[in-house]
């Protein structure tokens, strides 16, 4: 795969976005901008995509990521308080050495994967040896075989179409696990986010624990009755 | 017409004979395979760095979420690849993408979830001073 003229200009444009926009998240000492850095890094993630043909990916990068796990992130920086962090008082980051380990283990990390993917890369080229001018007019003619929109202005992707063939053909077993993931995502969720009250209405509390918080808090006890009633 | 990376400009650099900062300059203006990979591996690291040196909880989901983008990049790159030379079923790797995606979705919700009754129980959200199994 190789992208020339406006491509390759918006390839580094994007990728060089989604580098900083992730630096910025991990440094960003207030949380919701570190959220907001992080969509930005999302999208340009997205664009990257596109260019590299995969546009109902992109789509549902931009629909899950950004459209649902960063509103879940956002309204959960919004209910723990993080005001402390804000005003400069807490340190963001690690003690010294521990950020220390963690950046050298990083550096290491680094000279790693480059070195590896260039000795891969080379390796890969070998196996398919094409000059960049060929795969463009590769790329060309494949691009000239789509239709035509209905608008004549541009063409239609078969990317769509090649997913969901791929998706149903190949994947659809680990597509309906992947649902009974959700569903398991979702019941999870809402049972660990639970009040105590709400879990004593449900009466799903260890009743040694539920003793201990009632005489903390009479107000707890009241709630059992009402669980006797539901069970009767 | 602003045409940045022209034919003509790259017939020429063919023409020369191409010195070391011709071919970078010609291998910038062509990203290739590698370049995606490159660009995989930094977000990777940056989000690897973050799960490090973070105190917030909430940071290191994001770090988390960062690095398994780095993954999906790397998926859809190595997929358009496959494509390129031919392979049976490439679309494979954007298959496996919707399923990383899933999955992060799932796993920021559980995690989220546990941070909310975290919050309940200890009133911190700095990983340091969570430390219930800790002996």
């Amino acid at each position: 795969m190789t992208l020339s003229g406006y491509e390759a200009l918006f390839f580094w444009i994007f990728a060089l976005a989604a580098i900083f926009a992730g630096l910025l998240t991990v440094m960003a000492r207030n949380a919701v901008h570190s959220a907001l850095f992080l969509i930005s890094s999302l999208v340009s993630v997205a664009a990257l995509f596109v260019l590299s043909r995969a546009e109902f990916i992109a789509g549902v990068q931009i629909l899950v990521y950004v459209g649902g796990v960063m509103v879940l992130f956002l309204f959960v920086i919004m209910l723990v308080n993080v005001s402390a962090e804000e005003r400069g008082r807490e340190e963001i980051f690690n003690n010294q050495r521990q950020v220390m380990a963690g950046l050298i283990f990083c550096l290491i990390l680094v000279g790693a994967v480059l070195y590896s993917v260039n000795r891969g890369y080379a390796g890969l080229q070998a196996l398919h040896p094409m000059t960049p001018e060929v795969q463009e007019a590769q790329q060309a003619a494949r691009d000239q075989a789509n239709d035509t929109s209905a608008t004549g202005s541009s063409k239609i992707t078969k990317n769509v179409e090649g997913v969901a063939g791929s998706l149903y053909r190949y994947a659809s077993l680990p597509f309906e696990i992947a649902s009974v993931l959700l569903l398991v995502a979702i019941i999870g969720s809402v049972m660990l986010a639970r009040t105590l009250r709400q879990e004593a209405s449900a009466d799903d509390v260890d009743p040694e624990v539920l003793k201990e918080e009632i005489a903390r808090d009479p107000e707890l006890a009241k709630l059992e009755p009402q669980i006797e009633i539901v069970t009767e | 017409m602003f045409n940045f990376f022209s034919p003509t400009l790259l017939l020429l650099f063919q023409e020369v004979e191409r010195t070391r900062q011709q071919q970078m300059l010609y291998s910038a203006a062509h990203p290739d395979l590698s370049k995606f990979l490159v660009i995989g591996a930094l977000l990777f690291i940056i989000g690897v760095a973050g799960v490090l040196t973070r105190r917030n909880i909430i940071v290191i989901f994001m770090s988390i979420e960062l690095i398994l983008n780095a993954a999906n990049l790397n998926f859809i790159a190595f997929s358009r690849y496959l494509y390129e030379t031919g392979s049976v079923n490439a679309l494979a790797g954007q298959i496996f993408t919707v399923f990383v995606i899933v999955v992060a979705a799932a796993e920021a919700a559980i995690g989220l979830g546990i941070v909310i009754a975290l919050y309940r129980n200890k009133e911190t959200i700095w990983v340091d001073e969570i430390d219930l199994l800790k002996w």
